[in-house]
C-alpha cells in the first residue's frame, strides 16, 4: 500500500473487487486499495480488507439483499477510517444490481462526504439478463449515490461487454473493460505528465458535478487519432447522458512521440462532438514504457448539476471543504426554493422552473 | 362509545386535521375537518419548527372549536400522520423460512409474515406500511396461497414504505408543542390509494397519482395488492414558482392565475381566447395581461415533467401495461384544468379525479380527492384500532 497517496481506490462487492484486483494488478506503481464487501471470501487472497457486516452476516455475503448491505456497512463504516487517513480523493468501484455492490457504496459515499473526501464512482448497471429484481436494486440506489458522491459514473455491462457474446463470457468481458478505463484514469492522477492532472485539479473539476459519463479508446499508427476520436464519437457510453454536459475532461496517455498538433486535434474533436460546454480540462501523460507507439484517450463528460455545488458551499464550514462558494450564482427561477435543499433528478436542478431549462421562449 | 380517530396531515400548502367516528354498520364518517394554510414547511418537510407548531396549534383549535359548536367537548390528544415528500422511498424485502413438514403449513405462513415484519430498515428510515406481494416455494414464485403446497423453502416478498426517520420526528417535535400527540406515520399517496380505489380497481390494476403542493406521490395496485409507490419533490408549489418566474409577479398571484386561468393542456387554437388580467404588485408592475398560451405552456411543461417522472419509475417497475383501471387523481392537484387529458396522454392509460369511496360526511366537501389521503389515514385508524387497540401493526394487505 503506498500511504503517501492521497487517492484511494475502493473496490465494493465481490465482482468489482476483482476488477480492483485486475486494475492494481495492470500498473506498475503501488496503488493504495481496499476491497470492502459483505463476503469474507473476497478478502482471501490478500491485500487491504474491510468485511462490512461481519456480525451481522457472519462474512456470507448479503445474498443480493440490498438493505441487509446497507445495514451490514452501517454496523461497520467506521472500519473504514484506518484506510482514509489522508485521502483526499477516492474512486470507488462497484456493480449495482447486487446487494454488497449497491447497499454498501451508498453508505461508504455518504461516510466519504461526510469526511470531506471527494468521490468517484465508477458503478455499473446490471446485464438485462440478469433479471428485474437486479435492475430495480440498481434504479434504486443509484440517485442516492449520485446525491452524495462528487460524480458517479454509470456504465451499463450490455455496453461495457458489447457485441453479441455469450452470457459466461460477458461478465469477464464488461469487467475487463472497466478496469481497463480505470487504470488509464489512475495513471493520470498518478502520473505526473507535461499538463498533470493531480488530486487537487480533479477535486476542483468535479466541484458542481454530479454525474457524467466516461469512455476511452486506444489506437496505433498514422491516424491515431482520428482513430480515437471516432471511436469516441460513436461510443454509446458517451452519448447515454440526457443532461447537458458542462465540462469535458480529456485525459491523453501516449509514449514520448506524442506530437503537440496530435493532442490540439484530440481536444478540438472532442469539443466539436460534445458540444458548446463551460469548461475543457487536458490532461496528458507521458510514458514511453507502456505506451510506446500507442495512443490512449480518456474522456470523461461531466454534466452540469450547479444548485448542488450551492448546496455543498453551504455545508463548507461543517464538512471542512473548501470550495468556490462565492462564485456561485443561484440558478436562476428557484425562486420559493432559493433557501431550501433541491430536488436533482439526473443532474437537472427541477426547482428551476422547467420551460427555462428546455429553452422555450414564451409567446408573451 | 364510540370509536374515534384523529388524522393530521403538514402539507407545503395546508396543513389538514379530520377527525373520524365509526357508524352503526361499520362505516367510517368523517366528522369534522379543519384546513388552514400551513407556514414553516417546504416541500412537504418542515423547515420552521415554530412556525410548523403554530399552524397546528390553529388547526387543532379551529377542530375544537367546531366540535364545541356542534354541541361536543372534544379534546385532540393524538392524531395519525400522513406523511409525503421525498424522503418516502419503496423497497421490496423477500423473507425466508424452512417448511417444517411435507406441506406448507399455517405456522409456516405466520412464520414467513412474521419474519417479514421482523426486519429492520436502516437506523435513519423509520416504517411506514408493508404489502405482502406473493410467496415463493422452492422457486415456484407469484403464489397467493401456499398452504398445502409442497416444498421446503417458503419465501414472502412484501413491499416495505419507509421515510427519513428525521423528517418524522421532526412533525412529531412540532405536533408536541400544540400538545398533540403523533400515532403512526402513513404514507399519504397510499392511504389515498385505500380511500378512492374500489376492489375491483385494484384487482384490475390501478395508478393513484397524489398531487400535492410540495411533492407528488403514487401507489400502484396490481392483482390487488400495493405493489409500488414513492414519492419525489416536485408538485403544485413548483407550478406556482414557475408562473411567478415568467410572469414577474407574486406567489400568490400566480396561485391565482394556476387555479383560475391555468390549464395544463395547450389548447388547439389560442387566437379566440383573451388574455388573462394579472394585477398589479407596484406602481412600476402595473396591471397588464398575460398570453393564455404563454401561461398554459409554463404549467404544460412542468406538468409533463412531473409525469415523466412517474411514467419512467413506473415503466422502471414494467407496470405501467397492468394498470387497466387507470389512474385516478388525488391531491389539490388533481383540479386544475385539462390534467386528466394530460395523464391520460402522457401515461397512456385513462385517467379521473378521485374520491373517498368508504367515508360518509364529505358530501358537501367541494374537493374531496384533496382530502383522500386523510380520509385514507382516518381509515387504517378505523379498521386497525378498533379491534386491536393496542397494536401498532400495519395494514396486512394480502391477508385483510
Amino acid at each position: 500500500m503506498s500511504d503517501s497517496s492521497d487517492i484511494l481506490l475502493v473496490g465494493v462487492g465481490g465482482a468489482a473487487s476483482k476488477a480492483v484486483r485486475k486494475i492494481v494488478a495492470s500498473l506498475d506503481f503501488t496503488v493504495r486499495s481496499v476491497l470492502v464487501d459483505t463476503d469474507a471470501s473476497t478478502g482471501r487472497d490478500g491485500g487491504d480488507f474491510v468485511l462490512f457486516g461481519g456480525d451481522r452476516l457472519s462474512g456470507a455475503g448479503s445474498g443480493g439483499d440490498v438493505v441487509q448491505a446497507r445495514l451490514a456497512a452501517e454496523d461497520s463504516i467506521a472500519h473504514m477510517d484506518e484506510h482514509l487517513a489522508g485521502v483526499r480523493l477516492a474512486a470507488i468501484v462497484t456493480c449495482l444490481g447486487g446487494g454488497t455492490g449497491a447497499g454498501a457504496a451508498l453508505e461508504i459515499v455518504k461516510h466519504l462526504e461526510l469526511r470531506g473526501v471527494a468521490s468517484v464512482v465508477f458503478a455499473t448497471l446490471p446485464f438485462r439478463f440478469e433479471g428485474e429484481e437486479r435492475m430495480r436494486n440498481a434504479i434504486g440506489v443509484r440517485s442516492l449515490i449520485e446525491e452524495h458522491s462528487s460524480v458517479t459514473f454509470l456504465l451499463p455491462m450490455d455496453k461495457l461487454a458489447g457485441g453479441d457474446r455469450r452470457m459466461d463470457e460477458a461478465m469477464s468481458s464488461a469487467l475487463a473493460v472497466l478496469s481497463a478505463g480505470v487504470s488509464l484514469f489512475w495513471r493520470l492522477v498518478e502520473t505526473p505528465g507535461y499538463i498533470s492532472m493531480d488530486t487537487a485539479r480533479m477535486r476542483k473539476l468535479l466541484s458542481g458535478a454530479r454525474r457524467g459519463r466516461f469512455a476511452f479508446a486506444s489506437a496505433e499508427g498514422p491516424g491515431r487519432v482520428d482513430s480515437v476520436v471516432a471511436e469516441l464519437q460513436s461510443t454509446s457510453l458517451l452519448s447515454a447522458g440526457d443532461s447537458p454536459v458542462r465540462s469535458i475532461f480529456c485525459g491523453i496517455l501516449a509514449g514520448d512521440d506524442l506530437r503537440l498538433a496530435e493532442v490540439a486535434q484530440t481536444a478540438d474533436a472532442l469539443r466539436e462532438a460534445f458540444g458548446r460546454v463551460s469548461s475543457f480540462n487536458l490532461a496528458t501523460v507521458n510514458d514511453e514504457k507502456n505506451f510506446s507507439g500507442k495512443l490512449e484517450v480518456v474522456a470523461m463528460l461531466l454534466e452540469s448539476d450547479d444548485a448542488r455545488l450551492d448546496n455543498d458551499a453551504d455545508q463548507t464550514s461543517k464538512r471542512g471543504k473548501k470550495q468556490q462558494s462565492s462564485l456561485s450564482a443561484a440558478p436562476l427561477g428557484r425562486g420559493r426554493f432559493n433557501n431550501v435543499e433541491p430536488t436533482v433528478l439526473n443532474g437537472e436542478d427541477l426547482d428551476v422552473p422547467t420551460y427555462v431549462r428546455r429553452n422555450i421562449n414564451l409567446d408573451f | 362509545m364510540t370509536n374515534i380517530y384523529a388524522a393530521l396531515e403538514i402539507g407545503s400548502t395546508s396543513t389538514v386535521l379530520a377527525v373520524g367516528e365509526a357508524e352503526t354498520g361499520g362505516r367510517l364518517k368523517i366528522s369534522c375537518k379543519a384546513k388552514i394554510p400551513s407556514t414553516g414547511v417546504k416541500k412537504s418537510q418542515i423547515i420552521n419548527m415554530n412556525a410548523a407548531t403554530q399552524s397546528i396549534k390553529s388547526v387543532v383549535m379551529a377542530v375544537e372549536k367546531q366540535q364545541a359548536e356542534a354541541g361536543d367537548s372534544l379534546t385532540i390528544g393524538n392524531a395519525f400522520l400522513v406523511v409525503s415528500g421525498r424522503h418516502v422511498n419503496a423497497d421490496m424485502y423477500q423473507a425466508t423460512v424452512q417448511v417444517e413438514g411435507a406441506k406448507v403449513g399455517d405456522d409456516d405462513i405466520d412464520d414467513v409474515v412474521e419474519a417479514s415484519r421482523l426486519f429492520h430498515l436502516p437506523k435513519d428510515r423509520e416504517l411506514l406500511d408493508i404489502s405482502d406481494l406473493c410467496f415463493s416455494l422452492d422457486g415456484l414464485s407469484g403464489i397467493r396461497n401456499p398452504k398445502g403446497m409442497s416444498g421446503r423453502i417458503l419465501k414472502l416478498d412484501t413491499l416495505q414504505i419507509h421515510a427519513d426517520r428525521n423528517r418524522i420526528d421532526d412533525a412529531r417535535t412540532a405536533a408536541e408543542g400544540a400538545h398533540l400527540e403523533l400515532r403512526d406515520p402513513l404514507f399519504a399517496a397510499a392511504c389515498a390509494a385505500d380511500a378512492v380505489l374500489s376492489e375491483s380497481d385494484r384487482r384490475s390494476g390501478a395508478l393513484v397519482i397524489d398531487l400535492g403542493g410540495g411533492s407528488t406521490g403514487y401507489a400502484v395496485y396490481s392483482d390487488g395488492m400495493l405493489t409500488a409507490a414513492n414519492a419525489f419533490g416536485v408538485g403544485g408549489d413548483h407550478v406556482t414558482n414557475d408562473i411567478a418566474y415568467a410572469f414577474q409577479t407574486t406567489q400568490a398571484h400566480a396561485e391565482s392565475l394556476k387555479l383560475a386561468s391555468a390549464s395544463a393542456v395547450l389548447q388547439g387554437d389560442y387566437d379566440a381566447v383573451p388574455r388573462t388580467n394579472l394585477p398589479g404588485i407596484t406602481p412600476i408592475v402595473q396591471a397588464r395581461t398575460i398570453s393564455r398560451r404563454a401561461l398554459d405552456t409554463v404549467v404544460n411543461l412542468r406538468m409533463k415533467e412531473i409525469l415523466s417522472i412517474v411514467r419512467s419509475e413506473l415503466e422502471g417497475y414494467d407496470m405501467l401495461h397492468r394498470l387497466h383501471a387507470g389512474a385516478v387523481l388525488v391531491g389539490g392537484g388533481a383540479y386544475m384544468r385539462g390534467i386528466c387529458e394530460l395523464v391520460q396522454r402522457e401515461l397512456g392509460i385513462p385517467a379521473k379525479i378521485g374520491a373517498p369511496l368508504y367515508v360518509d360526511g364529505l358530501e358537501s366537501d367541494k374537493s374531496p380527492a384533496a382530502c383522500a389521503a386523510i380520509a385514507g389515514a382516518l381509515m387504517f385508524a378505523h379498521r386497525n384500532y378498533e379491534r386491536k387497540p393496542a397494536i401498532g401493526g400495519f395494514f396486512k394487505r394480502f391477508f385483510k
